[in-house]
C-alpha cells in the first residue's frame, strides 16, 4: 500500500483500515445475526461496517456473485441450489422488479 | 412478496406448518411418522439394523422444530424426495418430538427461532471465521450431532456451496484441515448428540397447555398490553386460542388463533390480534408454569417483541408486569400491575403510598400511586398477597440517560413492484437513572424500563452525509418504526445505488422538560432474497 496513492474516498477508507486481517477479523465478530460477514464484496455491509465500499447498485453486478454463491445465505446460489431463480431474468439492471425471494412457507 | 411463489415451493426454510390453519398437523393420519419416514425416505437412507439408531443420517441428529422444518424442505426441493404436505407435517412432528433439544439446549440461542434479527452475536472465533461468515451462530448451535456427522455437514457444505473455497478465510487458510480436523471436534463437544439434558427431558413429564394464561407484550405500533389467552385442546398437540385484554391505555384487544406443541415445551402459534396476523413462537419452562418467547407480525417478521404467559390454573400467582415501570420522587401517577391470581393489599416498597385502588380483579389490579419526595432511588419489589416480583418498580430522580434499543439494527429496501416487502426496524428507548454516585453509564445505574419517545435520524459518519442517506434511505414514525426506502436503483443519486443508507436513530426522553437523548445504529441495506426458519 505505500507505493499507491488514494485517489478517492473508497481508497482513502481501504488506506485507513489498520489491515485487511483485522478488519475482517473485526467484521467476523460483529456483523448483525444473518448479515454475511463475506465483505470482498459485501452483500448488505461492507468491511468497514458500513455501505461505502458495496458494489452499488447491487442489480448492476448482482449474478457476478450470486451465480458464485458468494453469500449463499442471502442471494440463492445459481450454481447448486436455486438454478432457477433468475431464469427469464437475464438483465437484473433492468428487470429488477421480476426477482422474487426464497422465504419459508408460511410467508 | 408471494405468499407462496413458485420459488418457496422449493424452499430451505418452513416455519409452520408449525402453526396456521391451512397447515396444521392433522390428528389422524394413516401412517405414523416413523412410517412415512420407513417409506418415503430410505430410496436415499438405509435403515441400520440397530434400533436405538435405525436410519442412517438421519438417527444421529437432534434439530428443534424449526431445524427439522430446513431439513425436510431441503430433502423435498434439493433431492426431491416424495412427501405430501400432510406426510411432511407428520415427519416433523415425529422427528422434532422424538429428535429434538431439550429446553435447557436451546435457551442460549433461541433468538435464531424467534427471528430476532436485530441484535450481534458473539461466537467463537472458530466458529464465527468457519461457519457463522454466511449465516448465523444459531444455525448450528441449535443442532446436536455425532462427530461423524458434523464431519458429514462440513462434506455437504463442500459440495453444495464448492466455492466456499475461495471465500476470504477460506482461500487463505487450509480452511478444510481446520474444518474437519478442529472445528468439527469442538462442535461434537459443544453440541453433542447425546447429552443429560436430552436424556432427563425424554424421561420428564410433560406439560399441559389446556389452561387459562396471562400474557404481557409489545406490539410495535400499538404499544404494550395484557391480556388472558385461553387455550383449550384439539387433540395430537393441537390447541385452540382466544384472546381477551388490553394496551396499557385502556384499548381492548381481542384475538383468537390456533398453536401446536413441539417436543413437549416449544409452543408455536398462529393468531390475529387486534386485527393483525401474527405468530407467537414461546418456550414452556420444565414444570409448564410459565412460557417465553417472541410475539411478531406474520407478515413482517421483524417487527415484534419478546411476550410472555403465565398459566393462571388453580392455586397459581405471579406477577408478570407493572406498568410503567418507574415513578419519579414526588410524583403521583396510574400504576397497573398484571399477573395471575393477584389477591391481596399491594405492597410496592418504602417511600410508595398507595392513594386510590382504582381497580381490583385476579389478573389486573389499578392503582393511584404517590411517591414520596424523598423516597429513596432505587428498584422495589412488587408484591400481591403470595405473587411476587423482584426489582419490578423504579423510583428515579430523573432521567440521565437513554438507550435505544436495538442498538445495532439492519432494515432493508423493498416495494417498489418487487415481490419482497421492505424490512422495517423498530425502536424503544430505555431510560435510566444515574444511581448513587450520580454518573451516568456507570455500573450502579438504575434501569428505569421502557419511557416515551420522540424519534428522528441523524447520518451515521461524514460519508453517510456527504452521500445524503438521510434523504434517500427512509422515515422513522412517531411510534419508533423505521420504514426503508424503494428498492431498485435510483438514478437520483450518485451511480445510481439503491437507496441504502448509514443512520443514527434517536430516541429523545421528555422528561418533566428535561429532555435526554439515546442513539442506535440503523444500516439501512439491500434485499434478503433468501430466508431460513432458522435465522
Amino acid at each position: 500500500m505505500k507505493h499507491l496513492k488514494s485517489i478517492n474516498k473508497k481508497a482513502k477508507t481501504v488506506e485507513e483500515a489498520v489491515s485487511r486481517e483485522e478488519v475482517e477479523e473485526v467484521m467476523a465478530m460483529q456483523t448483525v445475526v444473518g448479515c454475511t460477514a463475506t465483505t470482498d464484496p459485501g452483500w448488505e455491509v461492507d468491511p468497514f461496517g458500513g455501505l461505502a465500499s458495496l458494489c452499488a447498485p447491487m442489480e448492476s453486478d448482482l449474478y457476478g456473485c450470486a451465480d458464485a454463491c458468494w453469500w449463499p445465505a442471502q442471494v440463492p446460489d445459481t450454481m447448486s441450489t436455486y438454478p432457477d431463480w433468475s431464469k427469464g431474468i437475464d438483465k437484473a439492471n433492468v428487470d429488477w422488479r421480476k426477482l422474487d425471494g426464497i422465504f419459508p412457507e408460511d410467508e | 412478496m408471494k405468499q407462496i411463489s413458485k420459488k418457496s415451493a422449493l424452499l430451505i426454510g418452513g416455519f409452520l406448518a408449525l402453526a396456521g390453519n391451512s397447515v396444521l398437523y392433522a390428528a389422524s393420519q394413516p401412517m405414523s411418522g416413523e412410517q412415512i419416514i420407513q417409506k418415503r425416505c430410505m430410496d436415499c437412507h438405509s435403515e441400520t439394523g440397530n434400533p436405538s439408531l435405525p436410519y442412517s443420517r438421519i438417527s444421529e441428529q437432534r434439530k428443534t422444530p424449526e431445524g427439522w422444518q430446513m431439513t425436510i424442505q431441503r430433502m423435498v426441493s434439493i433431492h426431491e424426495a416424495k412427501m405430501s404436505a400432510d406426510e411432511r407435517k407428520q415427519v416433523h412432528k415425529f422427528l422434532s418430538d422424538t429428535q429434538g433439544l431439550a429446553p435447557s439446549e436451546t435457551t442460549a440461542l433461541r433468538y435464531g427461532l424467534e427471528r430476532d434479527g436485530n441484535l450481534l452475536e458473539n461466537n467463537d472465533p472458530a466458529y464465527a471465521e468457519m461457519c457463522a461468515r454466511c449465516h448465523s451462530g444459531a444455525r448450528f448451535g441449535l443442532q446436536r450431532r455425532t462427530e461423524e456427522e458434523w464431519s458429514l455437514l462440513v462434506q455437504f457444505h463442500m459440495g453444495q456451496i464448492p466455492t466456499l473455497e475461495l471465500h476470504s478465510l477460506a482461500r487463505d487458510r487450509p480452511w478444510f484441515d481446520l474444518a474437519m480436523n478442529q472445528v468439527v471436534p469442538k462442535l461434537a463437544q459443544d453440541y453433542p448428540f447425546e447429552s443429560a439434558a436430552w436424556k432427563s427431558w425424554q424421561a420428564a413429564d410433560k406439560p399441559t397447555f389446556e389452561h387459562d394464561w396471562a400474557i404481557t407484550g409489545y406490539i410495535p405500533g400499538k404499544g404494550d398490553f395484557d391480556a388472558l389467552m385461553q387455550v383449550r385442546a384439539k387433540g395430537g398437540d393441537l390447541y385452540g386460542l382466544q384472546v381477551i385484554g388490553q394496551y396499557a391505555d385502556g384499548t381492548p384487544l381481542t384475538g383468537s388463533g390456533q398453536a401446536i406443541t413441539y417436543t413437549g415445551y416449544e409452543w408455536r402459534a398462529s393468531l390475529t390480534l387486534d386485527g393483525i396476523k401474527m405468530r407467537q413462537i414461546l418456550a414452556a419452562n420444565e414444570q409448564g408454569t410459565r412460557m417465553q418467547g417472541r410475539l411478531f407480525m406474520a407478515e413482517a417478521n421483524e417487527l415484534g417483541a419478546a411476550m410472555v404467559a403465565q398459566r393462571a390454573a388453580k392455586g397459581d400467582h405471579a406477577v408478570t408486569g407493572v406498568m410503567p415501570s418507574h415513578i419519579r420522587q414526588g410524583a403521583r401517577q396510574e400504576i397497573t400491575i398484571v399477573g395471575v391470581g393477584l389477591k391481596g393489599t399491594p405492597a410496592l416498597g418504602k417511600g410508595l403510598r398507595i392513594v386510590k385502588t382504582l381497580s381490583a380483579g385476579a389478573n389486573r389490579i389499578r392503582l393511584l400511586v404517590e411517591a414520596e419526595k424523598d423516597a429513596a432511588v432505587g428498584l422495589r419489589d412488587v408484591a400481591v398477597g403470595k405473587a411476587q416480583a423482584p426489582a419490578a418498580l423504579a423510583v428515579y430522580d430523573k432521567v440521565a440517560r437513554v438507550d435505544v434499543v436495538p442498538g445495532e439494527s439492519v432494515a432493508r429496501v423493498g416495494g417498489n413492484g418487487t415481490p419482497i416487502a421492505k424490512a422495517k426496524s423498530a425502536y424503544r428507548a430505555v431510560g435510566y437513572a444515574a444511581g448513587a454516585d450520580g454518573k451516568p453509564g456507570t455500573e450502579d445505574d438504575v434501569r428505569l424500563g421502557y419511557m416515551p419517545a420522540t424519534w428522528s435520524l441523524k447520518p451515521f459518519d461524514e460519508t453517510a452525509k456527504e452521500d445524503n442517506d438521510l434523504k434517500y434511505a427512509g422515515a422513522i414514525d412517531a411510534n419508533g418504526v423505521f420504514v426503508p426506502g424503494d428498492a431498485g436503483p435510483n438514478p437520483e443519486r450518485k451511480m445510481s445505488t439503491n437507496n441504502v443508507g448509514n443512520l443514527n436513530v434517536v430516541g429523545t426522553v421528555d422528561d418533566a422538560g428535561n429532555k435526554v437523548s439515546g442513539e442506535g445504529h440503523l444500516l439501512v441495506t439491500v434485499q434478503h432474497f433468501v430466508r431460513a426458519s432458522v435465522l
